[in-house]
This record gives structure tokens, C-alpha cells and sequence, in this order.
């Protein structure tokens, strides 16, 4: 499995924050999809029919989740009826051990994949090539991440994080290009690298974005082309799919086929759906002659079994909730430690991997609510965080406990707060308190020992030096003066 | 084709999910999902109701495509009939200054004869597909090697401006993916007006021909792009940077 580092994520969320091509990728470029995914919503449905879509949408995800063993059934019968095969993989290991005996049986050396983050959790590549393979990621993005050994810094956009010159550099290093910061011309290197790996693989490894279960259809949505290539160059097509990606029926594919794109990258469709019941038939002129289609488990069973978390295995990976979280337009994907990051990463990291080692995740939200709002499936994001928050607390996982300090600041608020004199008087003794600490507003260090922890990584409110309720009685005595 | 084997994983790993769902016993019956429970009969009847649909509105759905795929950067041409469609691929192949032309063999190219029109020019168009002379294994070769390429479809759906390219003998799936000029011939009759359209009645084939639909379609909705380096977009990176839809009128 893909190495979990999330037990940094402080030290990594900073280092991101210091980082300025970080910032500056996460900064406008970021636009492209709110924006897009704003006009596009507004221009061809208009925010009543996109709720009305997306409450369809959910109902259907979790009507499928609910009856998970009933379509994976389905599904299975399906493909194999088509001709192709279908295996099961309890987690990582297991379903890397699939791929490597289906890739050893067909005497494979090279391998190319599109897009899949199942693959990722996997951590396929360094498996292929430590029995001799040679594994390429062909969409750009992702060839570009192999290059540099990192992780995606998106669920969508992988290699958003590079600028021009560092993916420049990778090419000049890895395959020897002529330097340029010309992006057409290194999209251009890219191609014709990879137009070799299409021409001489033996077998192609994609994703799935949904699975229909009543045709046993894998429908993948990809941009560039290299989705078809992994489908249609190789002998062989393994698709992965995360056992939650099922769909019912064929014309269940129409409402997400809307929704996906329009919330991933504001468009309207992509460029390209590939549709894949099976191998080639003997007549067709070329295509794999074998097809297999893997589900795996690598702890989504966990995510089911707890009734509220199964909501999380809904999500269809339009990376939405990413987007538009003030949290990860900060600190980027890498500082959440594994495969998946945001707002979705932080649900389903702690308890797809080591919810001790993940215990910062729950946490790297202000709860503000933008990811449930952009949500295709209405994933209600920030009740599972704080369901997870709470799990973390009870289960004594969290370092969180209140230490005595906070215990007592507690006491003397609910205190202060019971009645108006109260109030006014414990708001006066704390403006005179915080006097030498705070600045413009803000206190950036509370004392030691006390409460020091609340502004270890943020900077904590200070009261204001008029309160609301005394400019409220002013505004009001001058209006009725004036 | 023999039904591959079981996974002797399967019936417990489905075990678990039962279990992780709280659920003691397998379903026994279909859910009540109602695009999954409509029976042939109720299918057939609503595909009949799409087909009129489309037929009475066939004029507002054909300009539709055509407004949808220019917004998608496909360029539209429109033709009067099966000579114009013919003239109308000579010149994109001129225009592209395209010498290696491979095309698809199907139905359409009988009444659209782009191989003469294409001689015209002084191109000969080759027939991507195995047959007396030509082996399969070297058509991936040949499609790398061309630079325009010439498919029908199966549909258009003016919804998305994608067209429904499904491979089977004698079209070949590398035809309308390796070549860098792609040119896409399309019937009138074949345009549909949304989505739900071309999956309705995609299931009734299913439904229809069980076991026997084909394994693999594409939707081609515009041409081949990434924003992977900066979020800047640019055009053709592994399929064609320039497609071409051909609408024909009858």
C-alpha cells in the first residue's frame, strides 16, 4: 500500500504554507474550477435543477451502497457473461498480487495506465517494478508525479502544484528534453514519449469512474485521450474499481455523466467516455483479447459498516469539496499524508489507514460548510468530520482531552455567561487581561501554560474594544438623535 | 466464448458486506430501482416515444448539435447530401495538408464516397482494418502513422456534442484516436436530443440482444485536451487536436 504519512500533517501543512509556488498554484489557477463549475451550473441548469439533481443523485448512491452485495453480484455476473473476468481484493497487497499474476500469466514488461486513485492507494508502480515491469502513468498529470516520485496534490488534477519550469526540468532530467517553458511544446514532449509506450505495451491498467451493475459496464471519464489508449493499444485491460463505485442501471449513467464533469472541471461533458463491458469480440478489428475488472475493499468495508460514515462511499472523486475548502487551498494535498486529501481525504483517511496515526485530519476543517454545498452526491462532510472528532475523543485516540487550564477557562465562561452583569463584567477584566498580548485584533500567542495550544498554529480573536452590544446602543441613540 | 470462472473470493467478500450492512441474508429480489426493474415490453415503449420526439423535432435537435459541439471546439460542417459530405472531407484533408488519410469500413462510406473525392485532391485513403493484405497486428502501426482519420457514428446527442463511436468489424478503435485530424460523418437520423436518450435506448439493446451488445463504445465530445500543467489548456495531447463533425442532411 501507498506509504501513509499523516502523522506530519502539521509539520507538512506549514511547510506548504512557506512554500511559494505552493501558494501561488493554489492561489488563481484554482478559479478555473470554481468559476467554471459556477457558470456552467448556472448557464445550463440553474441552482433549483442542480439541488433536484443532486438529491437524485444521492438517493441513488445510497440506495446502491445500502444493497452493495446485491450489485457487486450483479456486476460480477455481467462482466463475466461478457467474457470478462472479475476478482475481488480484500486490500492492497491482495489486489496487487491480482495484477501481477494476471501481468506475469500475459509475460508483460510494459505496462500503461490511465488515471485511478484506487491504483494509488495500491501503490501499483512500485510493485510492477519490483518484478521487473515497467510501469507508465499516460496522463499527463500523473506521468508528470511519477517522474518526481510524489503523490497527487489532487484527486483531479495531479500535478497541479508543479509550474512550467519543474515539470521542464523533470522532462530534461527523466527523458532528456530540450529545456522550455512553452506548455504546448511540453505537452507536446509528453506525447511523443508515451505514443512509444502505447505502441509497445502489453497491457493497460485504468480506473473506473462508475460501474454499471445491470450491463456490467466500467465507464471511465477522462479529457486526453489516454483513457481510450489504455483501453483499446494493450492485449490486456485490467480496470480497479473501489467496490463502492456501482451504479444500478444504464440509465442511471445519464444524471452522473451531468454531474461529474460539471462539478470536477466546469464542463460539460469531457472529451471523452469510454464504456467497457468486456474484451474485444473475435470479429472487432483490435482491442484487448482479455478484460478484468477488480473491486476492492482496502478498508471501505470499515467506512460500511459504520452507519455514519457510509455515507463517505458515495463520493464519485470530482475533487469539488478540494476545490473549495479554505483549508486545502492552504495547505495543498500533500500535507494530508496519503492518497486522498481535503475535505473528502480527511473523512476517509482515518479510517481507510490508522485513525491514531490520522488524528489531525478531522481537524483540518473550520466546519465552514463549502464542501457539503458543492458536494455532487450532498455528502454531508462536516457532520462525518465531527462524527469523527467525537470518535476520536471517546475512543481516547485524540491528545485532545481538555487539560485542566481549558477545564477551568470553561467554568468561568459558562459562569460569565448566565447572566448580563456577568457578561459585561468578565468582558471587562478580559479586555484589561489581554491588553499586552494582543494586536490589531488579534492575539498570536496566549500564555504559556495555560491555553498555549490554541495559538500554536492560529491566532486567536481578541475581544473587540467596543463591544457589539455598546456600539449597538450608541447606533441606536444616534439614530434616534438624528 | 467461455464464461471465465468464479473468484473463489467472491462469496466471502460479499459476506462481509452483508455483514458491515447489518443484513443476515443475499437479496433475493431485483430492488426497487425504477431504472432498473422497467421490463422490455415498458422499455420498447418508452425508446418509441424518444424515437417520435426526435423525429418531430428533428430541425431544433440537429441545430442544437451544431451550436453545443462549436461551444465544445469541434468545427461543424453542414451538408445537403452524401456528394457535398464527400467534397466537404476532400477539402478538411486539404486543408490539413493530410497525406496518410485512413478511414473506417462501414455502411456510410457506400453512399459517401470520400474515396473518390479524396482522390480528387490526390489522396488515397486507406481501409484500417484486417482483411487479405493486412494483418492485424499491423493496424496500430498504420494509426500512429496517419494523420487524419474518417469514422461514422452510431449517435450524436446534442445535449453534450458527442458522438457514439462503437467498434466492431472493420472499425477499428484506433481510427478515430490516433490520427491527429479526426472526421466523423453523421446521418441526420442518427442525432438524438439528450443523454437519456441514447442510454434508454442503448438498454433496450441490451435488453434485446443479450449477451451480444457490443463490449466497448466511446463518447468523443470535442477533442483531446488536459489542463495538467498550470490549469492552461491545451489541445490534442494523446487523441486528434482537431475534430470535425460532417452533419448530412437527406
Amino acid at each position: 500500500m501507498a506509504e501513509v504519512k499523516t502523522r506530519q500533517f502539521k509539520s507538512a501543512s506549514a511547510k506548504a504554507i512557506r512554500d511559494p509556488q505552493i501558494q501561488r498554484a493554489l492561489g488563481a489557477p484554482f478559479a478555473h474550477f470554481t468559476e467554471g463549475r459556477a457558470d456552467i451550473i448556472a448557464a445550463d441548469f440553474g441552482d433549483e435543477s442542480w439541488e433536484a439533481m443532486r438529491d437524485q443523485a444521492a438517493a441513488i448512491k445510497s440506495h446502491t451502497i445500502e444493497r452493495l452485495d446485491y450489485y457487486l453480484d450483479l456486476a460480477e455476473k455481467m462482466v463475466r457473461r461478457n467474457g470478462g473476468h472479475v476478482h475481488f481484493a480484500d486490500d492492497a497487497d491482495h489486489a496487487n498480487r491480482i495484477v501481477v499474476e494476471i501481468a506475469k500469466r500475459n509475460n508483460v514488461k510494459t505496462v500503461i495506465k490511465s488515471k485511478s486513485m484506487v491504483s494509488e492507494e495500491m501503490g501499483i508502480n512500485d510493485r510492477l517494478e519490483s518484478e521487473g515491469m515497467e510501469p507508465v502513468e499516460t496522463d499527463l498529470g500523473e506521468y508528470i508525479i511519477q517522474l518526481a516520485k510524489e503523490t497527487p496534490f489532487h484527486i483531479i488534477a495531479p500535478a497541479v502544484h508543479k509550474s512550467k519550469e519543474q515539470v521542464s526540468a523533470l522532462f530534461e532530467k527523466w527523458i532528456k528534453s530540450t529545456p522550455t517553458d512553452d506548455i504546448e511544446k511540453l505537452c507536446g514532449i509528453a506525447r511523443d514519449v508515451l505514443r512509444e509506450k502505447f505502441a509497445e505495451a502489453d497491457m493497460g491498467i485504468s480506473g473506473a469512474n462508475f460501474v454499471v451493475a445491470e450491463t456490467g459496464t466500467v465507464v471511465l471519464v477522462t479529457n486526453e485521450g489516454n483513457g481510450r489508449m489504455t483501453t483499446s493499444a494493450p492485449r490486456v485491460h485490467v480496470a480497479i474499481a473501489g467496490m463502492e463505485k456501482l451504479l444500478p442501471a444504464l440509465e442511471d449513467v445519464a444524471l452522473f455523466l451531468r454531474l461529474l464533469p460539471r462539478s470536477a472541471t466546469g464542463q460539460r461533458i469531457t472529451s471523452y467516455n469510454t464504456f467497457v463491458s468486456g474484451p474485444r469480440a473475435g470479429s472487432d478489428e483490435d482491442g484487448p483479447e482479455e478484460f478484468h475488472l477488480i473491486f476492492v475493499d482496502n478498508g471501505r468495508m470499515r467506512l460500511l459498516k459504520d452507519e455514519v460514515m457510509r455515507e463517505a462511499l458515495q463520493c464519485i472523486r470530482c475533487g469539488a469539496c478540494l476545490n473549495h475548502c479554505p483549508v486545502y487551498r492552504k495547505v495543498g494535498g500533500h500535507a494530508y499524508g496519503w492518497v486522498y486529501s481535503g475535505p473528502i481525504g480527511a473523512v476517509i483517511t482515518p479510517v481507510m489507514t490508522d485513525a491514531k496515526e490520522a488524528k489531525d485530519l478531522p481537524y483540518a476543517s473550520t466546519l465552514c460548510g463549502a464542501c457539503r454545498d458543492v458536494c455532487p452526491v450532498k455528502i454531508d462532510l462536516p457532520r462525518l468530520l465531527l462524527h469523527l472528532r467525537h470518535r476520536s475523543v471517546e475512543g481516547g485516540e485524540s491528545e485532545r482531552s481538555s487539560t485542566w487550564a481549558e477545564r477551568l477557562l470553561m467554568r468561568r465562561w459558562h459562569n460569565a455567561m448566565k447572566t448580563r452583569q456577568a457578561l459585561e463584567g468578565s468582558s471587562r477584566l478580559g479586555r484589561l487581561l489581554q491588553r499586552p498580548i494582543s494586536r490589531k485584533g488579534y492575539i498570536k500567542k496566549l500564555p504559556a501554560p495555560i491555553v498555549s495550544g490554541w495559538t500554536k498554529s492560529r491566532d486567536f480573536p481578541a475581544l473587540a474594544d467596543r463591544p457589539f452590544r455598546v456600539r449597538w446602543r450608541e447606533d441606536l441613540d444616534q439614530q434616534a438623535g438624528g | 466464448m467461455p464464461t471465465p470462472i468464479e473468484d473463489p473470493n467472491k462469496e466471502a467478500f460479499l459476506e462481509r458486506v452483508r455483514t458491515a450492512l447489518g443484513r443476515a441474508n443475499p437479496i433475493l429480489h431485483t430492488p426497487d430501482h425504477p431504472s432498473l426493474k422497467a421490463t422490455t415490453l415498458r422499455q420498447e415503449e418508452k425508446v418509441r416515444t424518444i424515437q417520435a420526439k426526435v423525429i418531430a423535432r428533428r430541425a431544433q435537435v440537429v441545430s442544437r448539435l451544431s451550436e453545443t459541439a462549436t461551444e465544445a471546439s469541434w468545427s461543424v460542417h453542414r451538408a445537403s447530401g452524401p456528394e457535398q459530405a464527400a467534397a466537404i472531407v476532400a477539402d478538411i484533408a486539404e486543408h490539413a495538408r493530410a497525406k496518410n488519410v485512413i478511414r473506417s469500413a462501414e455502411d456510410i462510406f457506400k453512399r459517401v464516397d470520400i474515396d473518390a473525392s479524396l482522390r480528387r485532391k490526390g489522396v488515397s485513403p486507406s481501409v484500417l482494418a484486417a482483411g487479405r493484405s493486412r494483418r492485424r497486428s499491423d493496424l496500430k502501426r498504420m494509426a500512429f502513422g496517419a494523420d487524419l482519420g474518417i469514422t461514422g457514428v452510431s449517435y450524436a446527442i446534442a445535449e453534450t456534442a458527442s458522438c457514439v463511436v462503437t467498434p466492431r468489424k472493420g472499425v477499428a478503435r484506433m481510427a478515430s484516436l490516433a490520427p491527429p485530424v479526426l472526421v466523423l460523418l453523421i446521418d441526420e437520423e442518427q442525432v438524438l436530443e439528450t443523454l437519456d436518450d441514447f442510454f434508454a435506448i442503448t438498454r433496450l439493446q441490451y435488453q434485446q440482444n443479450r449477451g451480444r451488445s457490443p463490449n466497448y463504445y466511446n463518447f468523443i465530445s470535442g477533442p483531446s485536451r488536459t489542463a495538467d500543467i498550470e490549469q492552461t489548456l491545451t489541445i490534442g495531447v494523446h487523441g486528434p487536436g482537431e475534430v470535425h463533425m460532417v452533419l448530412i442532411a437527406n
